[in-house]
């Protein structure tokens, strides 16, 4: 194996694009089909890159997200125009890093970001879809859909959040140890309970 | 401290990338110039969707056990149904043109509609505000886009996308979906448009929407409704069944009437579906409907179908095919 401080980066970029790619085939093949009440589903990609954001910086949350955003959009049974997922993700990437700034200040919010990314990504996805003119994002439909949505995602979202953690937890030993990051392993400790 | 300049600008790179993906995706609309990334999407990910859903599906049929314990007899007794009928409507293809002619015109007369069709099964599901699926057929079965999917209770949805092994079915009840659509034993046409099934309220039960174009014809829950057949048959072909008029909308003043339909299509529990490659000879109309559950009401003779009476006994199984099969 190389040293560390080489191997660190390539492989954390190399296990956030797997984590990605892992969430989005089970988003449109296990969790788009489970028979939920209201036809809603959690969306793991959206929690996978608030995960990512929150553990690894606005950087990695920004990247992340462009690039889930881009391949939900292009994964086959999408059928909206192209970018508006990429747009979204990579909002929220950004202000989920910012937020891992935050993090040692209260242990509420890891849960808190998850919740607000949630919502502001729905919503934001909604509205772009409003501004282009699409059927789907009437104002009825998305009324009905959001709140569940977010009750979804945060229900999901300790399982996702534990499962992108277990993933990214060898990078993040190196980086704890580079600069004594607290957050990470708090919200380690919390996801874990 | 970690929000650096550098992350500033590929935020902003990154954001500026994402908006012009949208505006020259949504100016090109069909003939955009990201196409070629959605085919390259669906070649990428198609495979991967596959293996997927052959890992997953006994996980799924776990959950399923599980949470349809009841439901699960009806569904293997309906799947066994579905499967006799694909496997007859297979054996329909494979004999030669001339006896498949003959079958298929046995079968229209027996009330299948005589569609021919590929079955297929449903790997993935689209996910936000979308209603669509992926299904395991492709360019290389002979599905093109717009073509109809159905499933034997009645419509899915129609083709939107192919792939080479995949493909992309647009499900009716999404609110981008319009169907023509005419009400059972009358030659009353209207719209049905979806209005998704998702989230809180009465959308899970009659995610359809059904407009009757003449105002004054009789309307009322319990009447079912069939596709009308769009012109060159694509991408519905006529007299597949959609659904129970659920209610009615009192809507006074407007020149149309409203109601709201409860599909025969489960849409959560969607799995084996029939692509419709070739469309019926002629059209089956109510032929594919199941046996009515009780008497409708019929409709006021104060409507007199005179000009339509002439065109309406060529079709009817009887008068049009003893003469073909004599000879």
């Amino acid at each position: 194996m190389l040293t560390a401080s080489d191997v660190s980066p390539t492989g954390r970029n190399l296990t956030a694009a797997v984590v990605i790619v892992v969430a989005l085939v089970l988003q449109v093949s296990v969790a788009n089909r489970l028979p939920l009440p209201g036809a809603v589903t959690p969306d793991l990609v959206l929690l996978s890159v608030v995960a990512l954001a929150l553990t690894c910086g606005p950087l990695m949350g920004v990247v992340a997200g462009f690039g889930a955003g881009l391949a939900a959009d292009i994964v086959p049974p999408a059928d909206h125009t192209i970018g508006r997922y990429a747009l979204v993700y990579c909002v929220i990437g950004y202000l989920c890093g910012l937020a891992s700034d935050e993090m040692d200040r209260s242990a509420v919010v890891p849960f808190f970001a998850v919740a607000v990314g949630a919502l502001a990504g729905t919503v934001l996805y909604a509205g772009v879809g409003m501004m282009l003119g699409d059927p789907r994002a009437d104002w009825h439909i998305v009324a009905r859909v959001v709140p569940l949505q977010v009750v979804y995602d945060v229900l999901a979202s300790p399982f996702v959040v534990w499962a992108v953690l277990r993933a990214m937890r060898r990078y993040e030993r190196e980086r704890a140890r580079d600069r004594f990051d607290l957050p990470p392993a708090r919200y380690r400790a919390l996801s874990r309970m | 401290m970690r929000d650096t300049r550098r992350t500033r600008v590929v935020f902003g790179t990154l954001l500026i990338i994402a908006l012009v993906l949208i505006t020259v995706d949504y100016r090109g609309g069909e003939n955009s110039p990201l196409r070629g990334l959605r085919s390259a999407g669906e070649a990428f990910f198609g495979p991967i969707e596959r293996v997927s859903a052959a890992v997953v599906r006994p996980v799924g049929n776990a959950f399923d056990a599980i949470t349809d314990a009841p439901g699960e007899r009806r569904r293997a007794e309906r799947l066994e149904r579905e499967n006799q009928r694909l496997r007859e409507q297979l054996r329909a293809q494979r004999i030669d043109a001339d006896r498949a002619a003959q079958l298929e015109r046995l079968l229209g007369a027996a009330g299948l509609g005589g569609y021919k069709i590929v079955p297929a099964q449903v790997i993935s599901a689209g996910q936000g505000l979308e209603d669509t699926v992926t299904i395991d057929v492709g360019s290389s079965s002979g599905v093109r886009p717009d073509m109809t999917v159905m499933t034997a209770e009645g419509l899915v949805g129609r083709v939107i996308r192919v792939g080479p092994a995949t493909a992309t079915v647009l499900l009716a009840t999404d609110a981008s979906s319009t169907v023509g659509s005419r009400l059972e034993d009358s030659k009353e046409i209207g719209v049905v448009q979806g209005v998704g099934r998702r989230g809180l309220g009465r959308g899970d039960a009659t995610p359809l929407r059904f407009q009757l174009l003449n105002a004054n014809a009789p309307l009322q829950p319990g009447q079912r409704l069939v596709t009308l057949g769009s012109q060159g048959e694509r991408p519905y072909v006529p007299g597949v069944p959609i659904g129970t008029i659920e209610r009615v909308e009192k809507s006074l003043g407007s020149l149309t009437r409203t109601a709201y339909v409860r599909p025969f299509v489960r849409f959560t529990t969607l799995d084996v579906v029939g692509v419709v490659v070739a469309p019926p000879k002629s059209d089956p109309r109510d032929a594919v409907l199941p046996p009515k559950p009780k008497p409708v009401v019929t409709p006021t003779p104060a409507q007199t179908p005179e000009p339509s009476e002439s065109p309406r006994p060529s079709k009817s199984p009887k008068a049009a095919r003893t003469p073909n099969v004599r000879d």
